[in-house]
């Protein structure tokens, strides 16, 4: 080396040295910044990231018939999920993910966006109740999206399938709008009752869930697991209806269309109730294929509808025991009275017809209601003001909702001059001849299966006005035996014994020779269970000629009701049948009450029908077969 | 034996067996449950190869080494050139020959061989004798090699022949006005590229480098994962295969890019200062080997060797931080590969070699 360099060269070399020293220190400050100043920030992040805690569902209470036969139970399903803490964040991911599992991306994007504005809560559901197909297209997906999951969660299942669907219900996430509207009670992705039981009952049917804290790696995979609070399962419930009944119900019906319910008169509970078409519940914890939206939703026999509750229907000649009661009450008839009745009347200048053209010619209260006599009830509510009938029909419930546990109960129509006031305000006055109409069930008149049916249980206990329910009461967890919850209030309104009796005698009669008893039917069942109860016809369309009824289209045809209760001697049952579009109420409604009576008080003993065992055998069969 | 390994300088040794150390214990860690479990036995016998060439090249008088760095360096070039041909393509980068089962990855050695041509030239004439059109040469050979190497494309590696450039300055002194000037042509440049030359999604590339939280799930995960790594270290560390960043698989490419962060997670900041202390002590060795060397040559060598330990350093250990873009840079004794573990021993080897030279005289 050229030694004049040399003392040039080691300066410089130094000058390395510093510089190498000094690189070395930059990064020691760099990493004390991180690990020492910002530990306790990255230190969460990465307790954040392996730490989970994950929720635990809290196994949804059991809903039991009165006899403990299981009407609802849980079974284990395997859903596709998304794990709260690792929604994917970029919209490519969210494009390929929805591609990879046949989804619409745009529906998907918007849930992981709502998922992720909610604090804490269930997984993001993907797919629900995968079978065999589904588990293996979940695993080969996994693999590209390691952020997927499978959860194992109890799936609800409907044991009578369309048996009870409108009294059970189904289950389903909680929508966002409930969210909004409840923040405090409910969590995104709960699963609640949508319809139903399920509905009005889940705050007993819900359970708390728990949550466990795990150690996961980044592919999301429980690693080790510490400390969980386990769920708190939700109360089994036993429901007043009873299955075979119900089942008897479900039976009567087959295609027609309709809606009926039979109420224990002891306390108003619900032995059974039926709505035709009904649906089966097991199909609406999947989401909706276009099919069922078809078949369920854009249907025109509305089959979601539960027309128990929600269906108004002109009561016709069931309305004219109130009409009944409101001319007793007030003293313009009495039991004895006489009406002359030659197949028509002229009230206000306007001939008013009886259903027997040739006339009944004269009778008493007992005839008149055997009979059905029409021009008997139009002169009855000829004496009367409309407002005596609505007030009659408030003292004894049948102006409010009955109260039933269920959501979305309609109330039945009474009309008054306040009513029209409001609801025509185009013609807010009441003429005299719209009160006739309504002294036979018509005119503006309409009533629920289930206030009918309530107003007939106050005949039948003499003035107690029943609140009907479907709570039972509790499965006691240590017995496993039902434990009775006191039913809710009644509301005692005294009936005067002594026209209860006519009441009572004309609705024994009208079984007994009467409109009903013109069938052998029901005229054999009555022998052997006595019920009693009126008809009847309430029209849809008013026909200019009888003969051509039978011609006239299915959805013109009148309704057919009975309403009564059994047995006559000592009553235990009120019941109210309403089949749509059927004709009359004594050949279409008086039999399917004939057979509950039958059922009831003859068959439940001596022949009873076993319990509902639900038509899906493979848990994970997809729902169309289980439609099938 | 005994006299073979007496031409090893002592303090170097020790400060690169620590080093081994450290890396392995790394490696042992961060392969636990992996696929990778047995990648620490792996690099053991990279580094016992290593050591072995460190020894050779220690016993040889670097004088013959470098009359060989010409042919050396034209080899490299027409290794860099045979590699985009015939190499084999992984993660759409052709870096790699394949032989026998094991990859090469070429540039690794033509960085060295680089250094060592461009030391032997400009070290050959007292360095007033050179002019300013032979300097230029040298950058031409230092550039040639670096366009071949970012055809692959390996930024990251092309960047790393940069340091051989130190030369000049070592040489030639740095003026005040020289660094002004590539200070203004790097900022003039940067924003002048930023405005015009720049695709967007280049512009994304340098965002995420400046907020890697903006990217969680794509380029910025991997750093945003080894921040946390680091950070949640803290002072002691989460001790020795504890790094839950590490052992639960949120940290990526642990073996390679990222094995500092796991040494930094499981040991923590008193773990990272002894790290860096010995890289300190490396650096600081190999620039007294610079300051010992017999020839002009060999000085050079020196030092354009620890400006390549120094950088990969630099970037390796900033890039993990955060503090620097994610290049893949490897770190010597953490990172885990055959080619660059030999490389660096080759070229510690020759340092022993220039250190022992010189005190046997």
């Amino acid at each position: 080396m050229d030694p004049r360099q040399r003392p040039l060269l080691h300066r410089r070399l130094g000058v390395f040295k510093g510089l190498a020293w000094s690189l070395v220190a930059l990064l020691v400050l760099i990493y004390a910044w991180l690990q020492i100043v910002r530990h306790g920030e990255f230190k969460q992040l990465a307790m954040q990231q392996a730490v989970k805690i994950r929720p635990i569902a809290a196994p949804r209470g059991l809903v039991l018939d009165r006899n403990g036969y299981r009407l609802v139970d849980n079974r284990r399903a395997l859903h596709l999920v998304i794990q709260r803490e690792d929604l994917p964040t970029r919209p490519e991911v969210v494009q390929s993910l929805a591609q990879a599992l046949e989804l619409d991306p745009a529906g998907l994007m918007r849930k992981i966006q709502s998922y992720r504005l909610a604090g804490k809560g269930r997984p993001l559901v993907l797919k629900e109740n995968l079978d065999d197909v589904g588990i293996a297209q979940a695993e080969r997906v996994r693999a590209r999206f390691p952020f997927l999951s499978v959860d194992v969660a109890p799936r609800r299942v409907y044991l009578g399938d369309e048996l009870a669907g409108h009294v059970l219900g189904y289950v389903g996430e909680v929508d966002e709008p409930m969210m909004k509207a409840n923040p405090d009670v409910f969590r995104l992705g709960e699963t609640i009752g949508k319809e139903g039981f399920e509905a009005s009952g889940n705050d007993k049917l819900k359970g708390v869930d728990g949550q466990k804290r795990i150690l996961v790696d980044q592919l999301g995979t429980e690693v080790a697991h510490f400390g969980q609070t386990d769920a708190v399962a939700g109360h089994s419930l036993y429901l007043t209806l009873d299955a075979g009944l119900q089942k008897v119900m479900q039976d009567a019906y087959g295609e027609e269309a309709g809606a009926a319910v039979v109420l224990d008169l002891r306390d108003g509970g619900i032995l059974a109730m039926y709505s035709s078409p009904s649906y089966d519940p097991n199909l609406f914890l999947n989401r909706l294929s276009q099919e069922m939206v078809d078949r369920y939703l854009n249907n025109p026999a509305r089959p979601m509808i539960n027309r128990a509750i929600q269906g108004i229907y002109a009561p016709g000649s069931t309305f004219k025991l109130l009409v009944a009661l409101a001319g007793l009450e007030k003293g313009v008839i009495t039991p004895q009275t006489v009406i002359y009745c030659a197949g028509k009347k002229n009230f206000y200048g306007r001939d008013f017809r009886c259903d027997k053209p040739t006339g009944h010619g004269g009778l008493n209260l007992v005839q008149a209601i055997a009979q059905s006599c029409d021009v008997y009830f139009y002169e009855v509510a000829s004496r009367l003001d409309v407002d005596d009938i609505y007030a009659t029909a408030e003292k004894y419930g049948l102006t409010e909702r009955t109260g039933i546990d269920l959501p979305r109960e309609k109330r039945t129509r009474i009309p008054s001059r306040a009513w029209k006031r409001k609801a025509v305000p185009k013609d807010p006055k009441w003429y005299a001849g719209e009160t006739i109409s309504v002294g036979i069930g018509q005119g503006a008149v309409g009533v629920t299966p289930i206030g009918l049916a309530r107003f007939y249980a106050t005949l039948a206990t003499r003035g107690k006005v029943l609140t009907p329910h479907l709570f039972y009461g509790f499965r006691s967890d240590q017995t496993n035996q039902l434990e009775p919850a006191p039913p809710p209030g009644t509301k005692e309104t005294p009936l005067d014994p002594r026209l209860w009796a006519v009441l009572d005698e004309g609705l024994y009669e009208v079984v007994q020779s009467g409109t009903a008893a013109a069938n052998p039917f029901i005229r054999e069942i009555a022998r052997e269970a006595p019920f009693v109860g009126k008809t009847g016809t309430a029209q849809v369309a008013t026909f200019v000629d009888k003969s051509h009824y039978a011609r006239q289209a299915k959805h013109l045809k009148d309704h057919a009701l009975f309403a009564g209760y059994a047995p006559h001697d000592k009553p235990q049952i009120a019941f109210a049948v309403v089949v749509e579009n059927a004709g009359f109420g004594s050949t279409a409604a008086a039999p399917i009450a004939a057979k509950l009576v039958k059922y009831w008080f003859v068959d439940r003993v001596k022949n009873p029908i076993p319990p509902p065992r639900g038509r899906m055998v493979d848990p994970f069969a997809p729902p169309a077969e289980a439609a099938e | 034996m005994k006299d073979r390994v007496r031409a090893l300088d002592s303090r170097l040794l020790w400060v690169i067996l620590a080093l081994m150390a450290l890396g392995t214990l790394t490696l042992y860690s961060a392969g636990r449950n992996t696929p990778q479990a047995t990648i620490w036995l792996k690099q053991t016998v990279w580094n016992l190869m290593g050591l072995a060439l460190m020894l050779l090249l220690a016993n040889t008088n670097p004088r013959r080494v470098l009359r060989y760095s010409f042919p050396a360096y034209l080899l490299g070039l027409a290794a860099l050139a045979a590699v985009l041909v015939v190499g084999k393509k992984i993660g759409g980068a052709t870096r790699w020959f394949v032989v026998a089962g094991q990859t090469f990855q070429p540039s690794e050695l033509m960085k060295w061989v680089t250094l060592l041509y461009v030391s032997q030239r400009l070290g050959s004439r007292p360095a007033d004798a050179i002019g300013r059109l032979e300097l230029l040469g040298a950058v031409g050979l230092v550039a040639f090699p670096m366009l071949l190497v970012q055809r692959q494309p390996d930024l990251g590696m092309a960047l790393s022949f940069l340091p051989i450039l130190l030369i000049i300055p070592l040489m030639k002194g740095l003026r005040a006005r020289w660094v002004v000037a590539l200070l203004l042509l790097v900022t003039v440049g940067g924003f002048a590229a930023w405005k015009v030359a720049l695709k967007p999604y280049q512009k994304q590339r340098v965002m995420i480098f400046l907020d890697p939280s903006s990217d969680l799930q794509g380029k910025g995960y991997q750093v945003n994962q080894s921040r946390i790594a680091i950070g949640s270290g803290g002072l002691i560390g989460k001790g020795f295969t504890s790094g839950s960043q590490t052992q639960l698989n949120f940290l990526p490419v642990k073996t390679t890019d990222f094995a500092f962060s796991v040494w930094a997670e499981e040991r923590g900041f008193l773990g990272v200062l002894l790290a860096l202390g010995l890289f300190g002590l490396l650096l600081g060795r190999i620039l007294d080997a610079a300051k010992a060397a017999h020839t002009t040559a060999e000085a050079y060598f020196c030092a354009g060797a620890a400006g390549i330990f120094a950088l990969h350093l630099l970037v390796n250990v900033g890039m993990v931080a955060g503090a620097l873009p994610n290049k893949g840079m490897v770190l010597p004794f953490f990172s885990a590969g055959g080619s660059s573990t030999l490389s660096f021993f080759l070229a510690l080897g020759l340092i022993m070699g220039i250190l022992y030279r010189s005190k046997v005289k």
